[in-house]
């Protein structure tokens, strides 16, 4: 969660000073989303992300130094800098991409858990969507279809509030994610999004039951964005304070400190210590990143067509 | 304003957690609960009820009953009562229950009726001081409300609020248990368990393995949840004056097994070590040093062998409004009953009711002593505690 932190809040940063080409979407302030639930994930296992990619790429084992390289454009990059902020992937990983088409992982995780299922291999397809994108139409299809073929698949609606500048409450005619699994037969829960703690436990249920062949499920995850839509955008949406108050009040990486100190699991020091290391390594990050060569023109030719 | 008014607070999110996966729980959508709410309208305005006061929420409820009650204004009907909303802010957390609570005391509502299982009228019954709580079942578990028709609950609040019944047979006064921890007060309506667990996590409890002790107000054998442990061990009635402390054992070595339905469609063997009876008002501490305390079926507070935590029986702590009694009430005397044309008068006389036998003194004093379920071929070696 740190590490998703710290890498989100330097794009913020390098962004704002034009070092970035291309467009970034921060994830800071959803951290235990990505993390609770890929804590429970192997290689097997596959997921489809969104544009807002970088959280659930960190937390399913990518390459930090290959991601930001790849966000710099550079042919360091895990997608040899063709990919940029939106197209990250690293099949080796499970990560099949983080997805500039809002919902287009939904049918993608169910291929993947068809993929698990035929293999026997007890794998599962996880895609993850917005609130905005969960009234995609290829969304429903895939709930509909991972019913049907009982297939090892979890929809996880990743719900920040505002699909874009668009708040839920104006623009999902159900009201609740939880009534469209239902509406497909499949058990959907809801979850405070910014406790790791109960993301792990109901992540951990839903991958359980969908490995041993009990079928689909859907998690809402209630969380918060630090930052805007994408970097750059004026959040003229939000109401006055509700950015100061949420980052004060509504951090999922200051919970998860505070229930593991008074848990006695881990000192301050040992936090503090492990908060220096991370920012060591994206400072190393971004250093090669800017260090590395640029694609030139033979490349635009190379990686177009990929053999399965 | 004229006359009582009538509060409602209908959890957005209550039955959407974690049981739904572990248990098959069941999902009550937002529009049904929109639904509950016009029936229970309906039933308030019939019983005379002009003013309600709900709580806010932006999960649709307020949305669908908008869109309802302004269908039947275009319509001509008038069977509603005027709505308004409580002006306060709205988080989506449990806070909102909790604070929408506080603010129908403060304005001095007659009755809240709560949408909700459990959990809900546990925040509910933290916060509403004296006022009087109606329940309509619509949680994951619910041991609290009872099941009714919520037309048929509006119908009897209303009645009970209007005085139309008198407040003896309107009102009941119940149990609750109060957990200390540290300086921290909390509360629970039925059951405070106490789990492995050091993490709150999704909060629902449904690991037999980690159970370790529960408290209960009540516990009856057509109960769901931790309460039908008692239920089946030791019943407790709500009008009972004691409780009941289970202390629970692993499965493989413990006294008994017991099978019990601990949540919705979740049939589980507890092992049990032994069933003891609480007094009120004498605090109880605990046997396990560390672990997390679930009140009310949800996890909510950790503790560690740091923390002194206790636990404790209180009596009449809260009021509820016996619905059932309301209606027996009105339909003696009536009151729903409109003398049409010159058929002869119906006889109203108390000889035609079958009514509800209440508890005597001795029936209780007698129910009281475990060795009473001594035969209970469960209890029988735990009755000697």
């Amino acid at each position: 969660m740190r590490t998703i932190r710290e890498f989100e809040e330097r794009l913020h940063v390098d962004f704002a000073r034009g070092d970035i080409p291309g467009f970034v979407h921060l994830y800071a302030g959803e951290e235990a989303s990505a993390a609770g639930i890929m804590l429970h994930l192997n290689d097997n296992d596959r997921i489809a992300s969104t544009h807002r990619g970088h959280g659930h790429c960190i937390a399913k084992g990518v390459s930090v130094k290959e991601m930001m390289a790849e966000i710099y454009g550079k042919t360091t990059g895990s997608c040899r800098g063709k990919g940029g902020s939106m197209h990250i992937a690293d099949l080796s990983k499970g990560m099949m991409g983080a997805n500039g088409i809002l919902g287009a992982g939904a049918p993608l995780a169910c291929g993947a858990a068809l993929a698990a299922q035929k293999l026997g291999h007890k794998g599962v397809g996880i895609c993850f969507v917005g609130d905005g994108a969960s009234n995609q139409g290829m969304f429903l299809e895939s709930l509909n279809l991972a019913a049907v073929w009982n297939l090892p698949a979890i929809f996880v609606v990743e719900n920040n509030g505002y699909a874009e500048s668009t708040s839920v409450e104006w623009a999902v005619a159900s009201d609740s994610y939880v009534d469209r699994a239902t509406g497909f037969g499949m058990p959907g829960i809801t979850v405070d999004g910014t406790d790791f703690f109960a993301v792990y436990e109901a992540a951990g249920e839903v991958i359980k039951r969908a490995r041993e062949g009990g079928g689909p499920s859907l998690l809402e995850c209630k969380m918060v964005r630090f930052h805007g839509h994408f970097e750059g955008d004026a959040q003229t949406y939000r109401a006055k304070g509700e950015l100061e108050e949420i980052r004060a009040n509504n951090d999922c990486i200051k919970f998860f400190q505070a229930r593991i100190r008074d848990a006695g699991v881990i000192s301050a020091a040992e936090m503090d210590n492990i908060d220096r290391e991370v920012a060591r390594l994206i400072d190393e990050a971004v250093a090669e990143a800017k260090a590395a060569a640029l694609p030139n023109q033979r490349d635009l030719l190379t990686d177009v067509y990929v053999a399965y | 304003m004229a006359g009582p008014v009538v509060g409602i607070i209908a959890n957005p999110v209550s039955a959407r957690d974690i049981r739904r996966v572990v248990a098959h729980a069941g999902s009550l959508q937002v529009t049904d609960r929109a639904n509950i709410v016009l029936r229970i309208l309906a039933g308030l305005a019939a019983a005379g009820i002009k003013d309600v006061v709900m709580m806010p929420e932006n999960a649709g409820i307020r949305t669908h009953l908008g869109r309802a009650m302004m269908r039947a204004a275009n319509t001509g009907e008038a069977r509603f009562p005027d709505l308004a909303f409580l002006e306060m802010k709205v988080t989506g957390q449990a806070g909102d229950s909790a604070l929408a609570a506080r603010m129908m005391r403060n304005i001095g509502v007659a009755a809240i009726i709560v949408l909700g299982g459990d959990g809900t009228h546990r925040i509910v019954v933290s916060e509403c001081g004296n006022v009087p709580i109606a329940g309509v079942s619509s949680g994951t578990n619910n041991a609290f409300p009872e099941t009714r028709e919520p037309t048929v609950t509006g119908l009897g609040v209303g009645l009970a609020v209007t005085g139309a019944v008198p407040a003896s047979t309107a009102f009941i006064a119940n149990k609750r248990l109060e957990v200390a921890i540290n300086g921290r007060r909390e509360i629970a309506l039925v059951d405070v368990a106490i789990v492995a667990e050091r993490f709150v996590g999704s909060r629902a409890i449904w690991k037999a393995e980690g159970f370790r002790e529960l408290f209960v107000t009540f516990g009856e054998p057509g109960g769901i949840g931790m309460s039908s442990i008692v239920g089946f061990l030791a019943p407790v009635k709500r009008a009972s004056p004691y409780g009941r402390r289970v202390i629970f054992d692993r499965p493989e070595t413990a006294a008994f097994r017991l099978m019990a339905p601990i949540a919705p469609g979740l049939i589980e063997p507890i092992g049990i070590e032994r069933v003891e009876t609480i007094d009120f008002d004498q605090p109880v501490a605990l046997t396990v040093n560390a672990g997390s305390i679930a009140l009310d079926g949800e996890r909510e507070i950790t503790f560690s062998d740091a923390d002194a935590v206790s636990v404790t029986l209180r009596d009449a702590a809260f009021r509820t409004i016996d619905v059932a009694a309301c209606m027996s009430h009105a339909a003696m005397k009536g009151s729903f009953l409109e003398p049409v044309g010159k058929r002869p008068a119906i006889n109203m006389s108390r000889e035609n009711f079958d009514e509800r036998q209440p508890v005597s003194a001795e029936q209780g004093k007698a129910a009281r002593s475990l060795s009473d379920h001594a035969d209970h071929p469960r209890i029988r070696g735990a009755a000697a505690c």
